[in-house]
């Protein structure tokens, strides 16, 4: 194919990438620095920052908190909208068709508002604790993903298969475990990992329902970073991206990294 | 039992979930706005009279937009590169795109307060150079606020495009050519008209993104460039002053679905593909 | 404005693969040439190296005296008919045919004029204002050939036109596009792994393989005379028989099976190769018969074909099929000799 693109272009995409990806490697470099005081290039190389996350107890438990509340979150979120999604697929005609709409909401109301009508009406109003609210609010969070994702591999997926296993004596619900599940796995493994990372990321939501003793790593982060602004912070942001690379290597171990531009 | 049955049982909790965990809040925050003793519409009045919350919003409306255009055209002259890069390099181009926007936002803002601070990377090699002789204020102002909302939302839009373009068939742009297009009447004429109604997606989520975001406008911004969703918070959180951030929140749910709803209806209006 | 095609020792390559080897072809003014071959034979890479998507590695290739080698794909002028159509999707029926003369900068009012015109010549009157995806297979396929005719290209080329319509619409197009190449005399070039179709529409036909032309000529010569066992095999000769010239005798050449025996071929009717070679036929190249000179053969399955009865038939040299008189069924298990038919059978040389 003739793929001639004009150099002009090339050079403008180069300084994208180096636009992208530049703002990382510095953090990288200042989390090494032996400064106590953000500098680049580091001077001195140290992995005392490092070391200094886990003697601050702060990140220690928002850390577990973040990666419990992710995790919990999305289960949550996958056990009421795997079967919500199927029902979707399943059963075209008999649902009213606003109800697929309903459930992709949470990603039109902005965040902010949806962590703030969260706090005055089920924090405060209902008196829900703050593991609860998070929790709420981080299922609300990813629910759109679970079912939009699991719902894209359902309809594309045969029901005559499944209804081939039943009429071969197979009960429903053992029809949908051996039969359904193993074939929409890639759905629900991709809606997993999109949900979790969300999560884990959000500050909008969890900034008005993290609340004394209970917080997650990117609210710590901020706050953190509104007293201290030392090294510390580039080595958590190095641990977050951490994160980013373990999520993305088990992208490309179960579906391929070209799932993402799907 | 009847399939109908069966399928609301199992539309049942998620369905009940965002009703009640979803609908019952934020319907209850837009009601709250209704609720003054001075009338109705009491809320609004003081947010459209009073000259500091209606420079807050025109200053997120206009950061918003500026961010939307430098995204589209630094997004769709990135994604072009990248849909006709060849397959290796495809690939790392497409990772170099995922891995920020994988990244936490605030990690993501943190860099830009690395490198535009008083002391930071680019006054440093700004004095180094000698183009100015003291360091330069550059953070919390609408500019560092752009250049940071700019860096998240650009790999949104180069994936968002690359997925258009790649999804225009090779067939049209060479039967174009057939037909006697020059490769930039074939841009013109085919590959960019197709490519707009991708485009205006792309567009819109860049918009409400920014337009609703906190943690960046919070960290580059700060007081002196607040923004819609830092208002909210700070009314909510630090004010106490419920009725007002529920104000801020209904304006802000009403921008950003006025924006999808026109949009979308321009980007069917502009696609009249259909089957 | 009609010119020929002449494609000279052309080569082509995608990464190291080689597609195209030293490929020559020369199709005549007015002339409609298929290439005709599974796929993966090089008949679309031939096409994209003549359309200019692909830039040859070696050879030239010209309309009438112009070198178009390196001239790029929007310079050509060639109509190109696809096998997806690739109708512009953002554009009505209108459009999509005007776009051509667009880029010519034929001014708009003329531009609809003749584009209405070439929509009402391929019955697609009332359609202008439709968009491709309001339009049916069979309507796309007219649009899209439209939208190549009006350009009054000197070549016109076919992609698998056909291959996405169903069974009945596609014997009408096919009909349909001779007629509209006979009419403007224009030359072309048709792509297309259906035999039948290539038959039916061609001048002549190129059978390919693995990047090279293997047999050119008119389809009456493809389908009785082919010239090498892979034409003879794609045209539906299924016995191939290998045979040795062993001398001759008054009644012909004799030629001498596997197994030891042997057969007569008249000097009048066959022409011998080479010392070794094949015997090529079809079921019906080879009449079953109780006694005679001819391939010892026992009987297996008979299957009824309505016109005959066809029989697989055991030999020292393998399976082979042919067909019987309905008048006398014979049983499995029958010993007989199958008589080669002059007018069905060739003789190709024996390939290493």
């Amino acid at each position: 194919m003739n793929t001639r693109i004009h150099p002009a272009l090339i050079a403008f995409a180069t300084l994208t990438f180096i636009f992208l990806i530049g703002p990382l490697i510095i953090i990288i470099g200042t989390a090494l620095s032996d400064t106590t005081f953000l500098t680049f290039p580091p001077q001195g190389l140290s992995m005392r920052w490092f070391a200094n996350i886990f003697e601050i107890s702060a990140f220690k438990t928002t850390m577990v908190t973040s990666f419990t509340l992710a995790i919990l979150g999305t289960l949550l979120s996958l056990t009421i909208g795997v079967p919500a999604a199927y029902a979707l697929a399943r059963y075209r005609i008999e649902l009213p068709k606003f109800l697929a709409n309903l459930f992709v909401l949470p990603i039109l109301v902005p965040e902010i508002v949806l962590g703030f009508s969260l706090l005055k009406s089920v924090a405060t109003g209902a008196g829900a604790s703050i593991w609860v609210s998070l929790l709420i609010g981080h299922a609300l969070l990813v629910l759109p993903y679970c079912v939009r994702v699991v719902g894209a591999s359902l309809n594309s997926f045969d029901f005559s298969v499944e209804e081939a296993a039943i009429s071969l004596g197979c009960p429903r619900w053992k029809a949908f475990f051996t039969i359904v599940l193993p074939n929409i796995r890639a759905g629900v493994i991709a809606a997993f990992i999109l949900a979790f990372i969300t999560s884990i990321n959000d500050v909008s939501v969890s900034i008005f329902l993290t609340g004394p003793g209970i917080s997650t790593l990117p609210i710590q982060l901020l706050a953190h970073m509104e007293q201290f602004f030392d090294p510390t912070i580039a080595a958590v942001s190095v641990l977050l991206m951490g994160v980013t690379v373990a999520v993305m290597a088990v992208v490309e171990w179960t579906l391929g990294l070209t799932f993402l531009t799907k | 039992m009847k399939p109908r049955l069966q399928a609301w049982l199992l539309a049942f909790p998620a369905t009940l979930f965002v009703g009640v965990c979803l609908g019952w809040p934020v319907l209850s925050t837009l009601a709250t706005t209704f609720g003054e003793e001075a009338g109705p519409f009491a809320t609004y009045v003081k947010f459209f009279t009073s000259a500091f919350r209606v420079t807050v919003l025109t200053r997120t409306f206009e950061i918003a937009v500026i961010t939307t255009a430098i995204s589209v055209v630094i997004g769709f002259a990135t994604a072009w590169v990248v849909a006709r890069a060849p397959g290796r390099m495809k690939s790392i181009l497409i990772i170099a795109s995922v891995f920020p926007l994988l990244t936490s936002v605030v990690v993501r803002s943190f860099a830009w307060l690395v490198i535009l601070g008083k002391n930071g990377i680019l006054n440093k090699a700004l004095l180094f150079i000698g183009v100015t002789d003291e360091p330069l204020s550059m953070l919390y102002t609408e500019g560092s606020v752009i250049v940071a909302m700019v860096y998240l939302f650009v790999p949104l839009m180069i994936l968002t495009l690359v997925g258009v373009l790649e999804g225009i068939p090779r067939d049209l742009t060479e039967a174009a050519a057939s037909l006697g297009a020059t490769p930039a009447a074939a841009f013109r004429q085919v590959v960019f008209p197709m490519a707009v109604p991708g485009l205006i997606v792309g567009a819109v989520l860049v918009f409400t993104g920014s337009f609703t975001s906190y943690a960046t406008p919070q960290l580059l911004g700060g007081d002196r460039q607040m923004m819609m969703g830092t208002f909210l918070y700070q009314r909510a959180m630090v004010i106490f002053d419920w009725v007002g951030a529920s104000t801020i929140a209904a304006v802000m749910v009403v921008v950003t679905l006025t924006t999808v709803l026109l949009m979308s209806r321009l980007a069917r209006k502009l696609n009249p593909v259909v089957g | 404005m009609t010119v020929s095609l002449t494609i000279d020792n052309v080569s082509a390559q995608y990464g190291s693969t080689r597609v195209l080897e030293d490929l020559s072809l020369k199709v005549a003014e007015g002339e409609l040439v298929s290439l005709l071959g599974a796929s993966g034979c090089g008949k679309t890479t031939t096409l994209r190296a003549v359309a200019g998507f692909l830039q040859p590695t070696a050879g030239t290739i010209r309309l009438g005296d112009r070198d178009i080698t390196h001239v790029p794909a929007h310079a050509r002028n060639i109509g190109l008919v696809f096998q997806t159509y690739a109708l512009f999707p953002h554009l009505s029926t209108l459009d999509n045919v005007a776009f051509g003369l667009r880029q010519r900068g034929v001014a708009k009012a003329e531009r609809h004029k003749r584009a209405h015109e070439m929509i009402e010549r391929v019955g697609l009157k009332g359609f202008a204002d439709r968009y491709p995806g309001n339009l049916s297979g069979g309507q796309r396929q007219r649009v899209a050939l439209a939208r190549a005719l009006v350009i009054e290209p000197p070549l016109l080329m076919f992609d698998e036109p056909l291959s996405n319509l169903d069974a009945k619409l596609r014997i009408d197009m096919r009909v349909e596009i001779r007629r509209m190449q006979r009419a403007g005399g224009t030359t072309a070039l048709y792509v297309t792994h259906d035999q039948e179709e290539a038959f039916s529409i061609s001048d002549r036909v190129a059978i390919m393989n693995q990047g090279r032309i293997m047999q050119l000529d008119v389809p009456e010569v493809l389908y009785s005379r082919p010239a090498n066992a892979f034409v003879a095999d794609f045209v539906g000769f299924v016995n191939m028989i290998p045979m040795q010239a062993g001398g001759e005798d008054d009644k012909g050449t004799i030629a001498k099976m596997q197994g030891g025996a042997s057969l007569h071929l008249s000097k009048a009717d066959f022409t011998v190769p080479g010392k070794d070679f094949v015997l090529a036929t079809r079921p019906e190249g080879l009449s079953v018969a109780l006694e005679g000179d001819g391939i010892p053969a026992q009987l297996g399955l008979r299957t009824y074909l309505g016109r005959a009865y066809q029989y697989r038939c055991t030999t020292a040299a393998g399976e082979v099929i042919a067909n019987g008189p309905l008048s006398e069924p014979l049983e499995p298990g029958t010993n007989v000799v199958l008589v080669p038919q002059p007018d069905q059978c060739c003789l190709l040389p024996a390939e290493s």
